[in-house]
């Protein structure tokens, strides 16, 4: 006698009542009495601010004109912003020599893109040292004195490039300290721990605001009479130390999570200290620290903005210049800030779901 | 028998220094000497270059050192003390004055922060889409904005508040205008100590009932209501206080005289905007922190809890929280440390904090950089170590207690 073949049957559609967009708002929205209300509120409220809130920003804002006499609609005066946009993400900067701030944004923006392109082997060898290089060869360019360019003074260095650059300079100059001292932390030696210790808490426990402040009013002190260093250098080198400490206690949490095997592993073929750090811990640290090297990149990027206080002309400090030029004196301060909050929101936005999205793809557990 | 060397004993009576060295150098042992006699040099070379070049810059630019400054008079007023403060006061009351401010900035900043956190946490696992998106937009955009610029714009938008003629009125007993929020105080008269002595009373009664009830359910397995006897206690007998006493207290309302506001407590636009953006601020780290907290809880507990009969409400209470909070008190921990630090943007907006009124306009004034930099961050390591300590200690309750 033959079997029977087995013929599953079609499958069937899912109940009316759990797909499409009535049984998704019955889910979400009005599940119960309390869920009701709760979306009523809301929703009445939403719809009573939004329409509002539109029309200033977009509908009855002033977009086309150049002076403050062109801002005679009731909505947001974007010309504000359209008119100071070059100092605004530029500073001072001498209008000739703009291409040079380009230049260096697109370097940055070149190096953080070979270092996703370039194949595996040659990585570590190639973007480790183009990130190295990268600060100096751009404070080269921008400074220009060195290279036969038209020397442009630091004071003149400003607007939201100067955010973006000082941010990637002090945390690419930040890792290989970082990385020091997060080795010197977990290493045999007393003293060198000790050490570490001691610099990772310093910076960790003081406020960025009263480093910045200490590196404008103490740092000079500590040099000789004879030699004057630049405020922004001095900026740099404090964000730098700062960022270190936080680096450190990121590697940290890496070192802790790169399994004890592997370094007995490295042991055993016969690697040096150096050899197995660099080798075979270093990249696996690098690897599972990515979405936290990221977030204290959002961290650092955010606090470039504290710099407005020893009146470095970053982004916001330009705003709040523009807003007392005596040509603008309309009240132009909340498209001015709004302005500053939304490329800062899109930059670190964007940068945080990164993190979360290297984060998923590095989550291999089966939790849940 | 079997060898009970650890491997690390194998692994230094393998290596050639042990086993008849050819050079010292390859001794990890003596490596780590050189290493840190090196390092200790270099760090004595640094710090004696950097003092003696300090000491010339001071002695070259006649700044005095030494704490002496302290005792003489500043000269110059705050804007807000929680003391009374004149102008010829010394520079220790302006310093004690900052340390105060600070304390109440970020004493507010942490409970707003918190009842923010922990609200907009838990809305992120509404059933309701709205609530949810609003949590999730809270957390994204307040994340994502530096702080400082969150504190200017707050400032600006207190600064175009109505002038005190046209306040915004509550009630007639809050009143919100451009020169800062009027509240109504509570005045105690002449035998209010009494209903405060019963308030202490009640807070120490309901961890006596705690701690019995804790007792009787660990000997009898019966259970005791703690929550609503303590509720009770702690209305009840404050109440009995109050109206055996006579009701020794009066609130005292602020009231427009001339051009503006005269008693209650004034709350300045300064704190109220480094309060608002602080707390705002704070609070989207610490909903970030409630919300990876709760979903560190794995599904099997919940389904755990429900197999062994308990009560949805007591899940929540004995089973997710307590875990949850195993995740969430240490980065509550470092958000409260965060949070102290920033109120140093302050000096931005000019509320007189420590940093602001201290190393600011005292240090302007003084420009002995060094004693007084020093001074303030030793205040807020310190503060940051109480933060630090009571944390630690709520912890080590919370902790999963392993071997």
């Amino acid at each position: 006698m033959q079997a029977k073949e087995f013929k599953p049957l079609p499958a069937q559609p899912a109940p009316e009542s759990t797909i499409g967009p009535i049984a998704w708002m019955r889910e979400n929205l009005f599940s119960s009495v309390f869920n009701i209300a709760v979306t009523v509120i809301i929703a009445s409220a939403l719809v009573s601010i939004i329409p509002g809130v539109l029309d200033w920003l977009i509908f009855s804002a002033n977009w086309s004109g150049t002076t403050q006499a062109d801002c005679v609609k009731d909505g947001a005066c974007w010309i504000f912003i359209k008119a100071w946009s070059q100092q605004i993400f530029y500073g001072s900067y001498p209008d000739g020599e703009i291409w040079r701030v380009n230049l260096s944004l697109m370097l940055l923006a070149g190096v953080i893109a070979l270092s996703f392109i370039l194949p595996a082997r040659l990585r570590n060898k190639v973007a480790v040292p183009a990130y190295l290089i990268l600060p100096f060869v751009c404070l080269l360019i921008l400074n220009g004195s060195h290279l036969g360019l038209t020397p442009v003074s630091t004071d003149l260095w400003g607007g939201f490039s100067l955010n973006v650059l000082i941010a990637a300079a002090s945390i690419i100059i930040a890792f290989p300290f970082g990385f020091l001292w997060a080795l010197g932390r977990q290493s045999d030696m007393p003293f060198a721990r000790s050490v570490s210790v001691t610099c990772i808490e310093f910076f960790r426990g003081t406020p960025i605001l009263a480093l910045f402040f200490m590196g404008s009013v103490m740092l000079p002190l500590f040099f000789p009479a004879d030699i004057s260093v630049d405020k922004l250098l001095r900026v740099w080198i404090i964000l730098v130390l700062f960022m270190s400490a936080y680096m450190a206690e990121v590697f940290r949490s890496g070192f802790a999570a790169i399994p004890k095997g592997q370094y007995e592993a490295a042991d055993s073929i016969g690697l040096g200290y150096w050899q197995k750090t660099l080798l075979i811990i270093f990249p696996q640290v690098i690897k599972v620290s990515m979405p936290n090297i990221l977030a204290t990149f959002v961290m650092v990027f955010k606090n470039t903005v504290f710099l407005l206080v020893i009146a470095v002309p970053e982004m916001l400090q330009v705003i709040m210049t523009a807003l007392s030029n005596s040509n603008w004196l309309g009240g132009h301060a909340i498209e001015g800030y709004l302005f500053v909050g939304f490329i800062f929101w899109i930059c670190c936005f964007s940068m945080s779901l990164l993190a979360t999205s290297i984060e998923k793809k590095l989550d291999t557990s089966h939790k849940n | 028998m079997f060898s009970t060397k650890t491997t690390e004993q194998l692994k230094l009576e393998t290596r050639p220094s042990s086993t008849g060295a050819k050079s010292f150098y390859n001794n990890p042992k003596y490596r780590a000497w050189i290493y840190q006699s090196f390092l200790l040099i270099f760090l004595v070379g640094f710090f004696y270059t950097i003092v003696s070049n300090t000491l010339d810059n001071m002695a070259a630019q006649g700044i005095k050192s030494g704490f002496s400054f302290l005792d003489s008079s500043a000269g110059f007023d705050v804007l807000m003390s929680l003391l009374p403060f004149e102008t010829t006061d010394s520079y220790f009351k302006i310093f004690v004055i900052g340390i105060l401010n600070t304390i109440l900035v970020s004493a507010i900043g942490i409970i707003f922060s918190t009842l923010l956190g922990f609200i907009f946490g838990i809305a992120y696992f509404s059933h309701n889409y709205l609530i949810r998106s609003i949590s999730i937009i809270y957390v994204e955009v307040f994340r994502n904005i530096p702080v400082i610029l969150q504190v200017i714009f707050w400032y600006t938008v207190f600064n175009s508040l109505p002038i005190a003629r046209e306040s915004i009125n509550i009630g007639d007993a809050v009143f919100l205008n451009v020169t800062g929020l009027y509240l109504p105080q509570l005045v105690g008269e002449a035998g209010s100590g009494f209903v405060y002595g019963a308030i202490v009373m009640a807070i120490i009664a309901v961890f006596c009932i705690k701690k019995w009830a804790h007792k009787r359910q660990d000997a009898s397995g019966e259970q005791f209501p703690v929550l609503w006897s303590s509720i009770a206690v702690l209305v009840l007998l404050p109440l009995l206080a109050l109206l055996v006493s006579g009701v020794p207290f009066h609130f005292d309302y602020p009231a427009l005289k001339g051009f503006n506001f005269r008693g209650g407590i004034t709350v300045i636009p300064e704190l109220m905007s480094l309060a608002v953006a602080l707390s705002i601020y704070t609070g989207a780290f610490i909903a970030e922190a409630v919300r990876a907290g709760v979903q560190s809880v794995p599904q099997g507990q919940t389904e755990a809890a429900r197999s062994v009969g308990l009560k949805e409400s007591k899940i929540m209470s004995l089973i997710i929280v307590p875990q949850a909070m195993r995740v969430i008190t240490p980065m509550l921990n470092s958000e409260y440390q965060s949070l102290v630090k920033n109120t140093t943007i302050a000096t931005a907006i000019g509320y007189p904090e420590l940093f602001t009124v201290f190393a600011g306009s005292a240090l302007n004034q003084v420009g002995q950089a060094v004693e007084i930099m020093f001074m303030t961050l030793a205040i807020y390591f310190a503060l940051n170590m109480f933060i630090s300590f009571v944390m630690n200690h709520f912890n080590k309750r919370t902790e999963l207690t392993t071997r």
